[in-house]
Order: structure tokens, then C-alpha cells, then sequence
């Protein structure tokens, strides 16, 4: 069964700790995700808000939305308007070669996808998680 | 969030020692500290990322603007660093070619 956990930061840089915080405990609930893969969820969950926060600038609202799932976390990062989306140009084909953090994003998560509209901009992450046994197998914490 | 930074002399290294996380939020702190060591007249810069828990591109920034600045006044900046998720990062972006990065501070001052 998913499980949902949302949360509503200030985009501003002094809540992207909380941001990568909360997103990494929850990922470590479900066995499945070793912690090195964790660990790379957190610098994408960093790098994804650090861009709302740069495109949008202070006094905007940054809305995770974590899908926790048996096969897979999904977490999405919505930000209102388009900054997010010229901030963050996931869809490229090819990035600046100076592009760290879009290097970061494309090498660290199983899949990444950015949609937007004209009222938002949202950037879906995924990390699948690895098939384990019922006695918790690798990664992540005991299952419950 | 409190970013640690400790700069030591050591064999004509000034030895930046990093500890806690580097994002956007403690990332001013990082390069103004790196920025003042220029503005000093250190040319030989050994940044410690061994007590770093957490670096994202911003801190990768930060790092690859001291290295451009100290090398406008023919210095260098170099790294220590054993941890591998520090050192995943800088592979993935290619820095592990741009900088020279020691075991410890003691193999990089001889």
C-alpha cells in the first residue's frame, strides 16, 4: 500500500535541510533503498529545491509530496508559475557541461521528469526500491 | 544548520577544515570564508572535507570559484577527501579531474 507524506516549505534556503531531512527518513521507513541510494536522494532533493528557491525567489511556498510505495519512492516538488522550470531544465537533451546540478539529478535518480503549466511547475523524482525479502534484505530499516 | 570552518597553517598550506553540511544555505559562509583566505594572500589553499556530512552543487560552487580565484593569483586549492559520498559527487561532475584531492591533510603539506 502507498503511503502519502506531504510537506509545505518557504522557499527559502534555511528549509532545504527540513526539505532533504524528511524526505530521507521516510525513505529509509521501507526496506529496499540502501543507504548510499538514500544518501543520493537527499543531494537530488537538495539540488531540486535549492532551484525552486533560486527560479522563484523568497515569499513563494514549495509543496513535497511523497509517494511511498513497496516498488518504488516518488516524490514530487511543486512550485508555483514557470521560475522552477527555467531554473531546472531537467527535459534538455543535453546540459551545460558546467551543469552540476543537473548532472547530480540526471546520474543520482532512477527517473526525473519535469511538467509544467502555466500556474505551476512540477518535478517528479523516482528511486525504485530493490526487491527484499519479508526479513528486510538490504538498505533501509527492518521491514515492520 | 551550523557549517563548521576552521582555517589552521600548515607547510605554507592555509588548511580550510569543513564540518557539518554545505548547501545553499551555509554555501555564503564557505566562500566568503574561501574569498577572505584570497583577499589575504594565501595562494596555496587545502580545503579539509572530511567532517562534511552533506555537499550539493552549490558547495561544489562554492569550491570551484575558490579554485578559479586562487588560480588568478597563480595558487592552487586542493582537497582531502576519503568519503565516498563526497567523492561520488565529485566524480559524477567531473571535479575529480579539475582538483587535486589527498588522503589526508598530512599527504597533501608533506
Amino acid at each position: 500500500m502507498d503511503r502519502i507524506v506531504e510537506l509545505e516549505i518557504p522557499a527559502r534556503p534555511e528549509f532545504v535541510g527540513i526539505a532533504r531531512m524528511a524526505v530521507g527518513a521516510l525513505a529509509g521507513i521501507r526496506p529496499g533503498l540502501a543507504y548510499e541510494r538514500i544518501d543520493d536522494l537527499r543531494i537530488v532533493v537538495s539540488e531540486a529545491c535549492t532551484s525552486a528557491i533560486e527560479g522563484l525567489g523568497e515569499g513563494s511556498v514549495l509543496r513535497l509530496r511523497c509517494i511511498d510505495g513497496p516498488k518504488a519512492l516518488e516524490v514530487r516538488i511543486e512550485a508555483p508559475g514557470s521560475a522552477f522550470e527555467s531554473a531546472f531544465p531537467i527535459n534538455e537533451p543535453e546540459p551545460d557541461g558546467d551543469n552540476f546540478r543537473i548532472s547530480l539529478i540526471r546520474a543520482l535518480v532512477d527517473d526525473a521528469d519535469l511538467q509544467s503549466s502555466p500556474e505551476r511547475t512540477e518535478l517528479c523524482l523516482v528511486m525504485h526500491r530493490e526487491a527484499v525479502s519479508d526479513d528486510g534484505g538490504e538498505g533501509g530499516l527492518p521491514a515492520e | 544548520m551550523d557549517l563548521g570552518l576552521d582555517v589552521k597553517e600548515r607547510n605554507g598550506w592555509a588548511v580550510l577544515s569543513v564540518q557539518g553540511e554545505v548547501d545553499v544555505y551555509t554555501a555564503p559562509q564557505f566562500r566568503e570564508q574561501l574569498i577572505q583566505l584570497v583577499d589575504q594572500g594565501q595562494r596555496q589553499i587545502l580545503v579539509d572535507l572530511e567532517g562534511v556530512e552533506f555537499l550539493d552543487s552549490t558547495g561544489l560552487g562554492v569550491l570551484v570559484g575558490g579554485l578559479k580565484r586562487v588560480r588568478s593569483q597563480d595558487g592552487d586549492l586542493a582537497l582531502v577527501c576519503t568519503q565516498r559520498r563526497i567523492l561520488k559527487v565529485l566524480e559524477i561532475t567531473g571535479l575529480t579531474k579539475v582538483f587535486t584531492i589527498y588522503d589526508s591533510v598530512d599527504a597533501a603539506v608533506g
